[in-house]
Order: C-alpha cells, then structure tokens, then sequence
C-alpha cells in the first residue's frame, strides 16, 4: 500500500520535471512514445528472457567484470566512482582521437612540402617528388637533396612567375606583390571598417536617436542577401568606375563596417555600465569624445577580438577577389596559391612547393590564432557570432 | 530597445506638458540636448547605413534589374547599354531559361546544368546534420569535468580559421590517387573516374572538419549556459543521464541548435571554394578533370561560370533565384520553430 503511494508520488514528480523540460505535448506525440515504450518493453522482457538462459559461472564473470568498471550488472554493485573513470577515459580517448583528426593533416601538409625526388645509384630518379610527397605519412621518404626548405625557396620562385605581367625592372615579384596586396586588402578595410562598426554599435547600445530601431533592423536584414547575388551587380559597377584595375573594391566597401560586427560590440556595450559615459557628459565631454576616449578603451576586448575575426575573414578571401580583381598586379595571395595550384598541383617536379605554398600562405594565420586563441573563442562564445 | 523608446515618448510627452506652464527657454535648452543626441546618433549609424544601402540594397535591386536585361560582356561595351536593353525575349527570360532545352554560346546543355549544380549543392549539405551530431558529442564531452577542456577547444577551432585554399590544396593531395588515405586506409575519393559520388563525399568530409571547431564551441557555450539547478532537481528525482540530457538538456540547448542550423544552411547553400578549387571552374577544367567533375560543381560555381562567359544578366538571375532560395530555406526554418515554440 505505502509502496503504490510512494510509486504514484514518484510518478508525478518525474511528470513534472518532464512538463518543466519539454512543455506540454500533443496527444500524437504521447502516443507515438507509448508505442516506442511499448516497444522497448518487448525488447527489455527479451533480453531478460535471454539473460535468464545465461549459465550462473558466465553470470558471475560478467558481474565481476562490469563491476570493475562501476556497473552493477547482476546483482553485483555499483560504483559511481569507478564509472566516472570509466566515463572519462572513453571521453579522453574520444577526444584524443578527434584531436589527432583535427591536428594530422595540418603536420602532414608541413611534412609533405618538404618532400623531394629519391635517387638511385646512377643518380636518376627514382620515385618523383610528387609520389614521394603523397605517400608520406610521418616523414616524406625523401626530402630535397638542396637544403630542408628548399621547396619553400622554389614556391617563393614559382609564384613570383604566377603571372608575367607583374615585374619591376623585369624581374618578376608577384609573390611580394601578393602578400601586399592581402595586406592591403585586409588591413585597410578592417581596421577602418571595425572603427565605423564600433561607432555604430555605440549609437545603438548608448544614444537615443530616432529611427535607431529602424537603422539597427535595416541592416540587420542585410545579411539575409547572399553575396553571389549582388557580387555580378557591385561588379558592373566597379568596372564601370575603375576599382577591379586597382584593387579599390576590395578596399573601399570594407570600409563601411559590418553588420555583424556592429552587432557584437552592441551586445558588449551593453553590459557596459551607463554611468561612466554620463559622469563624462556632465564633465563637458561631447558624443565623439565620450566615444574615442571612453567607449573604445572600455570595449577593447570585443573590438580586438571582432578585428582579428574580421582579418582572418579577408586574409582568406577567395570568392571576392576571384570576382572583382581584373588585373593580375593586385591579386591577392589566394588567387596566387589557387593559379599555382592549377598549373603545378600534379607536376612530378613542383607539386611539394605548391604545398609549400600554401604552408606559407597558411602559416600567418596559425601563428595570430596561438597568440589571440583566448580571445577569440572567448568572443564566440559570448555572442555566437562566428564570420 | 522598446523599453527605451517608451521611455523616449514619456520624456517627450514630459517635455510637451512642461511646455504648457514653463516660460520658452528651458523647453529650447532641452530641445537642444535632445536635438544634439539626435544629429550624433545619426552621425555614428551613417557610414554603416550608407555602406549597407549602397553596397547590398542597391546592389541588390541592380541586380534584380540587370537579371531583366540581356546584358553580355562581350556584345555591350558600358555599363549602361547593358542596363538599358531589356531581354527581347521578355523580362523574365533568364528566369524561364533553365526550363529550356537549349545551350548558349556553344557550351551545350548549359540550363540543364542549373538543375545538376543546385541538386549537388543541396548534396552537399548533408554535411550539416552529420556535422552537427558530431560537435553535439564532443561538446558533451567537453563539459564533462575533465582537464584540458580549454586545450581541447583551441585543437578543434584550428581548422576553422586555415586558410580554405590551402586546405583544398591539401586535401586534393591526401585523398588523391595513391595519396595518404589510400596508403593508409585504403580510401580512395578523388582518383575514382567515372563515378563522382565518391568525389562529393570527399568534399563534405573537409567541410564537415572545417566547420566542426566552429559549432563545437557554440555548443560548448550553450551547454555552459543551461541551467544547472535543473538537472540537480531531476538527478534528486531519480533520473538518470540519459533522460537528463533528452529532457532537460536539449530543450534549454535548442536556441543554439537552430541558429547553428540556420546559420549552417545559409552558408551550406553558398559554398564554392572548395569544390572549385578541387574540381577547377565551370565549365573549364582543373587539374581534376574527369567525367564526373562536371556534376561536382556547386550552384555559386554554376553562376561564377556563367559570369566568366561573360553572361552577366543570366548570372545575376541565377544570384537572384539562389537569393530566393536562401530566403525560404530560412523561412521554412524559422516556420517549423515557430510552430514548435506553439506544441
């Protein structure tokens, strides 16, 4: 009698921690898990069945072993202790795995850009560079018989000679022409660009004007349209004015901001005490010192963590230069990696340097995200944002 | 924000009833503070609002008139004969134009191609869900009170950030014919002729471990963010991990589940770069060139293969109609939330 109590109370005590989780459900729905409830009683009364058949010294074996990992099976006891262990290890093993996953193909790309020709007595070759490099699993079989980098010195060689027009005194420097023009083409634009998101982000987080709720929503419904779809038209346009000979359109529309930008520093802002920016209004500072001198300092961490998001975003750029630069003096180094990947990628000669190449494009990158690691996660995490 | 437009309309209505009784200067000195916040709040929107207006909704609505016209690169000199010349076929041409049978400019069955590159495209997404169970495991993984978590982060957010030409480059080369995956596992992607499955699978495995860090750390947020007196309260009630996590965990979790879906889907349906660099451009050939190359290219590679030709009034169609695309995706998605958030 007090057991069917007990039972009934616990009932209505899991009910409600299930009403409080999920809501409420349909009638189609509790049916539909009635069905799978009963389903998964069938199965349970099986398996009972089955284990009733189990012979008793196969039982006391299973319940010894399962106990040593914290499962009571069997009658035997439980260990919560033991099956936290037993929990973490599969969670370490796991996520060891998922690390190396993550972690191989980019030492695999270094390892392989080192690769070279092997050679035999005569000193012919052997195996190619290309085959050497695709088969290395730890270590290339044989690296360049020039130096450890010499892949690196011919990458730089190669894709100086990308493309013919660009020379100076004829010599030919589109590798330096190219990583000057990613500089160009992502400092600029951010750094002008997260200043203009940021002062707009102050406005909506600190000021009251009219129409703010209409300008926030305006161009937060500008991320709805997809670049592909207005990259022909602002191309028309751009070539109609003159900026794809000269890398102005990479330029110039960064500078503008960015919506999702604003918006990170907006959230930041607002947890950002109003007093301070009143105690300033009421020393005599105006609008724009209150947000040079206060606001900037005060939401430094967002601001930094959106510039260096926003850096990685144009430093990796492809489709965007792909589209608007006409003139090979200022394409980028993506295109640079991209055009060499076209014309060596399957070279038995150069395709270690093309690898080695794109390790020189990757490597700047790598290094700014070990030294920002913390902030930048930090900011994804805040708001979810992620560009 | 409506809070403060509430507060806005109080201190104006304040302002109009003190109107009444004050004398005529101190109404002007508010105005003038007022009128001050008013002019710099625009003074600080204005270069976001110019640039938004100009570079995205005027592009836009070009791009909508130029899909009207028959605008070819290599028949039209300026900008402006092309914008003058509507389609002589009629306006909507280009949005009738993969319904025929026809090819243009010699490359033959190119509006049957539309078809091939939006179904691919769509393929392509079945990374998302994979992606997205994935990261859901390792994120509970990670929350669990175990060192290193941090460390762990950091690991997984590595490929998000790389540079994706490089890591196409790469990838090309470890799945490649007699590459790494061959030697190793036995799997051989990219070399398989004929068939361009296997091809496709290959991309969706570098986007699926691109994009993993990202979503982990979403989710590694939001499971931070769930309410822990909760899962105290049913754990003192008698249930057990699994109906935790079903019941209490994923409920609280599912804003972050959607926008990563959302989020996923909007940036699925543009995804270029890989696949061209891999595969080469539309409808040329790269340095992959095989029979099934040509079914590989994803739908943003179709436009930008038709804007290389020169086509650009069917190109800015095509942008259009992946616009369109886009929107009702995102509609139909915010539609099923809406109709959970009622059961």
């Amino acid at each position: 009698m007090t057991e069917q109590v007990l039972l009934s109370m616990e009932d209505e005590v899991l009910e409600n921690v299930q009403s409080e989780g999920a809501a409420e459900e349909t009638a189609a729905e509790t049916k539909e898990r009635g069905k799978f409830g009963n389903a998964m009683r069938k199965a349970g009364n099986a398996l009972k069945k089955f284990f009733k058949r189990i012979p008793s010294y196969l039982r006391t074996a299973l319940r010894v072993f399962c106990g040593w990992f914290g499962f009571g099976v069997f009658g035997g006891p439980s260990n919560k202790k033991r099956k936290k262990i037993f929990f973490d290890v599969i969670g370490y093993v796991i996520l060891i795995v998922g690390g190396v996953t993550m972690l191989y193909p980019f030492w695999w790309m270094f390892a392989a850009s080192l690769a070279g020709p092997t050679y035999n007595a005569n000193g012919e070759i052997a195996t190619n560079a290309l085959t050497n490099m695709i088969t290395t699993i730890f270590w290339p079989a044989n690296t360049s018989r020039f130096g450890l980098f010499y892949n690196y010195e011919q990458a730089i060689t190669l894709l100086n000679s990308a493309w013919q027009t660009v020379t100076i005194g004829g010599q030919a420097y589109a590798f330096w022409r190219s990583v000057i023009n990613t500089l160009l083409y992502s400092l600029i634009p951010v750094t002008v660009g997260v200043f203009t998101s940021a002062s707009a982000a102050f406005a909506f987080a600190k000021l009251d004007f009219k129409g703010k709720n209409f300008v926030f929503f305006y161009c937060l419904a500008a991320i709805m349209v997809p670049f592909p779809s207005i990259m022909i038209a602002q191309f028309c346009v751009y070539s109609s004015i003159g900026w794809t000979d000269n890398g102005l359109a990479m330029i110039v529309p960064g500078c503008f901001g960015a919506i999702m930008t604003a918006f990170f520093i907006r959230q930041y802002l607002y947890g950002m005490p109003t007093a301070i920016l009143e105690a300033a209004k009421i020393d005599g500072a105006g609008y724009w010192r209150q947000f040079v001198s206060f606001v900037i300092p005060l939401a430094k961490p967002a601001i930094m963590a959106q510039f260096i998001l926003s850096f990685m975003g144009s430093w990796n750029n492809y489709l965007a230069p792909q589209v608007f630069i006409t003139e090979d003096m200022w394409k980028p180094l993506t295109l640079a990696i991209g055009q060499l990947d076209t014309s060596y990628g399957t070279d038995v000669t150069n395709a270690p340097s093309v690898m080695a190449a794109s390790v020189l494009a990757l490597l700047p990158i790598l290094i700014l995200f070990a030294i920002f690691q913390k902030t930048i996660i930090g900011s994804i995490m805040l708001t979810g944002s992620k560009e | 924000m409506e809070n403060n437009n509430v507060s806005l309309a109080q201190d104006v209505a304040a302002v109009e009833a003190a109107d009444l009784t004050k004398p005529i200067p101190q109404k002007r000195k508010i105005n003038r503070a007022k009128l001050q916040e008013n002019i710099w709040g625009w003074i600080f929107v204005s270069a976001l609002f110019i640039g938004t207006t100009v570079f995205t909704y005027i592009a836009f609505a070009l791009s909508v008139w130029i899909s009207f016209t028959d605008y070819d690169a290599y028949i039209m000199t300026t900008f402006w004969e092309g914008l003058g010349s509507i389609h002589p076929d009629g306006f909507w041409h280009w949005y009738q134009f993969m319904f025929t049978p026809e090819g243009i400019l010699g490359i033959a069955g190119e509006s049957e191609d539309f078809w091939n590159t939006l179904g691919t495209t769509c393929f392509y997404l079945i990374g998302i869900p994979i992606g997205m169970v994935l990261s859901l495991g390792i994120a509970v993984l990670m929350t669990r009170d175990i060192k290193l978590s941090g460390t762990f982060r950091v690991i997984y957010y590595i490929p998000t950030v790389a540079s994706t030409v490089s890591i196409a480059v790469m990838w090309t080369n470890l799945f490649g014919d007699g590459g790494f995956m061959e030697t190793v596992f036995g799997i051989d992607l990219l070399s398989a002729g004929g068939s361009y499955w296997p091809q496709r699978w290959c991309v969706i495995i570098l986007t699926t471990w691109k994009g993993l860090g990202g979503t982990v750390v979403l989710f590694v947020a939001g499971l931070n963010g769930v309410n822990a007196s909760y899962h105290e309260a049913a754990e003192i009630d008698g249930a057990n991990a699994w109906s935790i996590f079903w019941r209490i965990t994923m409920p609280q979790l599912y804003p972050t589940i959607f926008y990563v879906l959302v989020t996923s889907v909007i940036g699925g349906m543009q995804i270029f770069v890989e696949p061209n660099l891999i595969f080469g451009n539309y409808p040329a050939t790269g340095n992959m060139a095989t029979s099934g190359t040509r079914y590989n290219i994803p739908f943003v590679g179709y436009i930008f293969g038709v804007f290389n030709n020169g086509e650009w009034a069917h190109a800015s169609a095509l942008g259009i109609i992946l616009a369109i695309i886009i929107f009702f995706l995102t509609l139909v998605q915010f539609a099923l939330d809406a109709r959970r958030d009622k059961v």
